[in-house]
């Protein structure tokens, strides 16, 4: 099952179908694989869609990591992605300071491939746990004895309310 | 285990859940036999994950499903309009454990509300009266706290904030329940560790569901035949127009036939629907029991919506029990607000996997990402209330997308109300007073889930026509064709609603037993 979110048609095989036509497949890194630069530019990316500016970079990579493993299910999301990465390097994405960034990543939200990748770095990112403990999320608890004797209750900004029921009757 | 003949024509539970579990331990209770079948597997407490996504992997309904309406899940979520659960227990497995009860009101919405445009509003064929008893039952089977001299949980941090915030902006019916998981060890199972994964399956056994009470003690009587990996695929009539057998398929899609006396459906209410909708024939063309036309119609899931805030100071929501929590203030049946029925709010927690894909789904950029490293000083709350029944509101089967067994699909299709949108909008609003009283820096409002309380389906009604089933849930046109789940209700009413399931199939239970023991079935 694919949590990710319904795509708006055509958008990813025309944006492919353009990149092909214009520079033939020789340009695409179809391989997707490790050190053909794919991953550092798809971290980056996830970056400016998730910036948390305490965050090293490795779970960014693991997201990256993810979408490619992602892309990589299917020939013809390969190549829609391949070609979309593509098209990214030819424009410098990578270099691009964060505001232009964002301005571009905002210029093709609509199109498939933009849903498909965000929709699955979004889960592989905050599902990671070392983003988790940057977030203050503790994980797992029940090997721990929960919380009963670990804070459950430990919030001391505000007074202890009532835990019982009202007594003033029905309305 | 007890091992019913396929031959022998015996009483046939579908679905472990909330209707369907309870109904098999009370029936075996009184030296019934049954045969409970269950789609998904026998999980127990020690195979739970402390993990969302693996917990929701390991156990939700993921076999495909459709969507359709201008509700946002049908954008945000097309293949899963509902989150319930695939495994022995059903949903209680992933319930959180609030248990309100229904109102006098809620019983009699047509003549309390009268007409509402749009809406296909009935009064039930019950009323408060005659399910109380069985609501007091239900309570001590389940081990609500606050109720019958059982201790109230103590306050968890999520709690502090949203009892204070009801405080300060005049509530006065706020308490940590009632709740279905021991603050203090009851019925055998121990008090609550606080792990804050109930919506996991709660390791501990704390907390009551099917999988942990009722199937155990079924057994333990040695009157039933449960058979988990076990999907109906459809019920069966004889020439008379009663059910005869129901057809499964194991896990390796090997069918089976097992013959049947008595059929109770208990599906949970997108399943219940589309079973007997795929059960049609000659005799019953639109499907089984459907000669009204009302199976799948009518459906609906509640009016939901949260509010997550941010504070300047740690909150951790995330630790103790998620919905032990809950304002009453706002159930009342007070037209002037702007919409009839009226709602609960209740605690809600959910850990950064799922916070991430659900606050605002689709979102992403600075905004969310701020949500997110607010993480730790974010409380939050769930808005659970009446929504309208509305007939085209409904299940069908999917005309293209077939299941792992080459079943037509079921297709949900929803449209908000404009009662619904006004009261999830009023509800909005008062969750950010709240919050606000007690200092919020910022709100966030998060659209409906994918649907946790799914009702309505099959309801029960007075007259044949307006409905699927009688006021036991025997279905109007099928005289041994029982409905055992919560699409039995007639109105969802402001209450989460298990406790009225498990009641509704103790009622059942009784009236089962006696037609039985009377011969007449
Ligand atoms: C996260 C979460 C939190 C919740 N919290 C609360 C709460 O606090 N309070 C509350 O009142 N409610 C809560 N609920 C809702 C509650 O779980 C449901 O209302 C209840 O379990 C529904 O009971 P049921 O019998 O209708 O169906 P279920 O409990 O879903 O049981 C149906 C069973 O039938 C099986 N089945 C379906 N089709 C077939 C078939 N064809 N053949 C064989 N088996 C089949 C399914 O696999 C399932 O096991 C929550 C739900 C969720 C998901």
């Amino acid at each position: 099952m694919e949590m990710t979110r319904s795509a708006p048609s055509g958008s990813a095989s025309s944006v492919a179908v353009e990149t092909v036509a214009d520079r033939g497949y020789k340009g695409i890194p179809i391989g997707l694989e490790r050190g053909s630069g794919s991953r550092k530019l798809l971290a980056r990316m996830i970056r400016v869609m998730f910036p948390h500016k305490g965050i090293p970079d490795a779970p960014y990579i693991r997201a990256a990591e993810a979408v490619l493993a992602l892309a990589c299910e299917k020939p013809g999301r390969q190549v829609a992605f391949a070609a979309a990465i593509q098209d990214l390097m030819n424009l410098d994405f990578e270099a691009m300071d964060d505001a232009a960034a964002l301005d571009h990543l905002r210029a093709m939200s609509a199109t498939d491939f933009f849903t498909q990748f965000q929709g699955k770095a979004l889960l592989a990112f905050y599902d990671d746990p070392e983003v988790w403990e940057h977030l203050g999320y503790e994980g797992p608890s029940f090997d721990k004895g929960g919380y009963v004797n670990r804070g459950f209750n430990d919030l001391d900004w505000l007074p202890d309310p009532r835990i019982e029921e009202y007594d003033g009757g029905e309305q | 285990m007890k091992q019913i003949a396929l031959d022998e024509p015996a009483v046939v539970i579908i679905g472990s859940g909330a209707g369907g579990g309870t109904l098999a331990y009370e029936l075996t209770q009184q030296g019934i036999e049954c045969v409970v079948l269950e789609a998904g597997p026998y999980l127990k407490n020690e195979d739970y994950e402390n993990d969302e996504w693996k917990a929701f992997n390991q156990m939700a309904w993921l076999d495909p499903r459709t969507t359709s309406g201008s509700w946002r899940i049908a954008k945000d979520f097309p293949s899963l309009p509902a989150w319930i659960v695939k495994a022995v227990g059903g949903t209680t497995t992933h319930w959180s454990g609030a248990t309100p009860r229904f109102k006098e009101h809620e019983f009699k919405a047509l003549s309390t509300y009268g007409p509402v445009e749009g809406a296909s509003l009935l009064d039930w064929p019950i009323t408060l009266a005659e399910m109380e008893p069985y609501y007091e039952r239900a309570e001590m089977a389940m081990g609500s706290t606050h109720r019958h001299g059982r201790a109230a949980l103590p306050a968890n941090n999520n709690y502090k904030v949203f009892a204070n915030g009801a405080e300060r902006i005049g509530y006065k019916r706020y308490a940590t329940g009632p709740y279905a998981t021991n603050a203090e060890p009851y019925d055998g199972r121990p008090a609550s560790i606080q792990d804050g994964f109930n919506f996991q399956g709660d390791k501990s056994g704390a907390k009551w569901s099917i999988m942990v009470r009722e199937i155990p003690r079924a057994l333990e009587t040695g009157l039933l035949d449960l058979r988990p990996d076990s999907h109906v695929v459809r019920i069966t009539h004889d020439a008379s127009g009663k059910a005869d057998a129901v057809i499964y398929a194991d896990k390796d899609g090997n069918l089976h036939r097992q013959a049947a006396r008595v059929v109770c459906v208990a599906g949970n209410s997108i399943e219940t629907a589309r079973l007997l909708l795929l059960s049609e024939s000659t005799r019953f063309p639109k499907g089984l029991a459907n000669g009204s036309d009302q199976v799948g119609r009518n459906y609906m899931r509640h009016l939901t919506g949260s509010v997550y805030a941010r504070f300047d100071k740690p909150v951790r929501m995330y630790r103790g029990e998620t919905m032990a929590g809950l304002i009453a203030d706002e159930s009342r049946f007070d037209p002037s607000r702007g919409f009839v029925g009226g709602f609960y709010m209740e605690t809600i927690s959910l850990g950064p996997a799922f916070l991430a894909a659900f606050v605002e789904p689709g979102a992403w950029g600075p905004d969310f990402a701020e949500i997110m490293s607010s993480y730790a000083n974010t409380a939050g709350m769930w808005i659970v209330g009446e929504d309208m029944p509305q007939s085209d509101n409904r299940i069908t089967l999917s005309s293209n997308v077939r299941d792992q067994w080459d079943l037509p699909v079921a297709n949900v299709h929803f449209d908000d109300h404009p009662n619904d949108v006004a009261m999830r909008e009023y509800g909005y609003g008062k969750a950010a007073e709240l919050y606000d009283a007690v200092g919020a820096l910022g709100h966030h409002r998060t659209p409906p889930y994918p649907s946790t309380h799914n009702l309505g389906t099959c309801r029960m009604s007075e007259r044949a026509e307006d409905g699927v089933c009688d006021r036991n849930g025997r279905t109007h046109e099928v005289a041994n064709l029982f409905i055992s789940d919560g699409s039995q209700m007639t109105t969802g009413a402001a209450a989460n609603p298990t406790l009225t399931i498990v009641a509704l199939a103790m009622r059942q239970a009784d009236y089962l037993a006696g037609e039985l023991k009377r011969g007449n079935l």
